[in-house]
């Protein structure tokens, strides 16, 4: 793999043209996240008692966190390298200086990282003001970390999509069969120990249910022998997704 | 002189689709050199292989020492690319653009600012500083990605059909820029589907057509061997053909029927002139032979799809 420090000046040129886009983008990420937590935290969560001595919204914050940062980093993947690809042609223009195929598509999902931890990070906050924070300040920076890696997972998994898709359409496919069943499958909004034996199974095949194992942990400072497996899956799943979706989207620049 | 590009039994294949079929070719330092031909003909396969976006099938090219497809990023270090496309980054502003490119150069800032002032006021954008690309002609946005193709100081510069789409001002204007640089000493590659552009700006050219090299030479020397000085253009029914042909064949070197008109190449035209006063044909028309005479003869006068 050709790669090089010239991915930050790819993300260097993402955040020069953020500028234009940083009031709307906070919003945007900001407003969905914000209603679960308003509906299913506030709103349901006074129905739910106490989640093993916390409150209901207190549970679901480590998740929603997690998730926005899926979805931010996902989006960027899907609609925004398409767009840079189809549209923009802006690939094009970046791999004919010195920056190689492999520098503009690992650019563009640190960017995409970067966009989830900003997401993630506005929730945190918002979180915050409602009561409910990270154990320790180490553990926000750790959180931070995380957030980061998932991130870069899910962009890499958003990249492996983008290389396939012959137009914007397909982005449903993922969208609707893979990462909105996610969210409903990984324990965001309650604990997995209810379910029934096969969907304890299949929920162990969805990367964000190990994401939000571990955000949940860091948040509690509650840590178990079960988070290396997590941490190992994601770290895994990161490792190829990354490869192949660089590989691949090597492919479609560089014809 | 010095040989900067040369290009051995180069070959591209997308799939089964073999798109340039075993081509050899030699660039020289400081000239143009031009590839000439028509839609799908190869040359921008072909100058996509030279600055390493497109690999190459088979085959070898060197530029300036360096081999293609392996010293990918040194020689996209001394090469400026005009693209086909306009690929400048929407979201920027004119300035905007010019700075972040210069990064992917590892141009300082300070050298950066100055190169890019100096290239805006060299393709004549000095009052669109400010704006957003969407706020640009199809005009502008051409001048501004031949300025950007030159931040990095190039020695080689490669303009993949720079003036598509562009109105005559703006065409004369990316000429008179693009020689301005030949006559500093860049060496400039041109793939091109129009004549006069081919004209203007080559010293040598190749004509491609479905991946192969036709013809290479000088305009002046392709026009000659292949068409002579002047045509002669009849306009008539294709039953005139056969007596038409007796008369003027012996006095032309070469003709031709395609749709409604009849040509007739020739070093001189004054005899067949003559001849079409006797014949009392009022519709016709006495030319120089051009570049363009020279790409329909070898490429065929019907569409290409």
């Amino acid at each position: 793999m050709n790669l090089s420090r010239r991915a930050f000046l790819v993300f260097y040129r993402n955040l020069v043209s953020y500028k234009r886009f940083v009031v709307s983008t906070f919003i945007a990420s900001l407003i969905q996240p914000l209603f679960y937590l308003i509906t299913f935290g506030i709103g349901m969560g006074a129905y739910m008692g106490a989640f093993g001595g916390k409150t209901y919204l207190a549970f679901l914050v480590p998740g929603v966190l997690i998730t926005s940062v899926m979805m931010s980093s996902t989006f960027e993947s899907l609609y925004g390298a398409f767009v840079k690809m189809i549209h923009e042609k802006l690939y094009d223009s970046l791999i004919a200086t010195p920056v190689s195929a492999e520098d503009a598509i690992t650019g563009d999902i640190l960017w995409g990282a970067f966009r989830g931890l900003i997401s993630g990070g506005l929730m945190m906050a918002v979180a915050f003001f409602m009561g409910v924070f990270p154990v320790s300040v180490p553990a926000g920076l750790l959180l931070c970390i995380l957030m980061i890696l998932i991130g870069i997972m899910f962009g890499s998994m958003g990249m492996i999509v983008t290389s396939y898709a012959p137009n914007f359409d397909f982005f449903n496919y993922y969208t609707e069969l893979v990462i909105t069943p996610m969210l409903f499958f990984s324990g965001v909004f309650f604990p997995l120990d209810n379910f029934p034996a096969w969907m304890k199974t299949l929920a162990q095949f969805l990367p964000l249910t190990h994401a939000v194992q571990v955000s949940r942990a860091v948040y509690s400072g509650v840590y178990t022998k079960t988070l290396l497996l997590n941490l190992a899956f994601i770290l895994a799943l990161t490792a190829v997704a990354f490869a192949f979706g660089v590989g691949r989207m090597k492919k479609r620049l560089i014809k | 002189m010095k040989t900067i590009i040369k290009a051995v039994d180069l070959v591209k294949n997308y799939g089964d689709f073999p798109a340039v079929k075993g081509i050899s070719f030699e660039i020289r330092e400081g000239e143009c050199f031009g590839f000439l031909g028509p839609n799908g003909a190869g040359k921008t396969t072909t100058v996509r292989m030279i600055h390493c976006v497109s690999p190459i099938t088979s085959g070898t090219i060197m530029v300036d020492g360096l081999a293609a497809n392996v010293d990918n990023r040194k020689i996209k270090a001394m090469t400026g690319v005009v693209p086909q496309e306009i690929t400048l980054d929407n979201d920027l502003t004119v300035f905007e653009n010019m700075m972040v490119f210069s990064k992917f150069f590892d141009i300082p800032r300070r050298e950066a600012r100055k190169r890019t002032d100096e290239l805006i006021a060299f393709v004549e954008l000095e009052a669109k500083r400010d704006n957003k690309i969407s706020e640009l002609s199809t005009g502008m946005k051409r001048r501004l990605l031949v300025a950007r193709a030159l931040l990095n100081k190039p020695s080689l510069i490669i303009a993949d059909e720079p003036t598509t789409g562009l109105d005559p001002q703006a065409r004369h204007l990316i000429w008179q820029r693009l020689r301005l640089l030949k006559n500093q000493g860049t060496t400039l590659i041109l793939t091109t589907q129009y004549m006069e552009e081919a004209q203007q700006l080559c010293d040598r050219l190749v004509v491609m057509y479905e991946g192969k090299i036709l013809k290479e030479g000088t305009p002046r020397q392709l026009i000659d061997d292949e068409i002579g000085r002047e045509v002669v253009e009849i306009r008539i029914e294709a039953e005139e053909d056969a007596r038409l042909i007796a008369e003027l064949a012996p006095l032309a070197c070469g003709h031709e029927r395609a749709g409604d008109t009849l040509y007739f190449y020739c070093r001189d035209g004054r005899a067949i002139q003559k001849k079409l006063v006797e014949l009392d044909l009022p519709n016709t028309v006495h030319r120089p032979a051009t570049m363009e005479d020279v790409f329909l003869k070898l490429t065929g006068r019907s569409l290409i799809e």
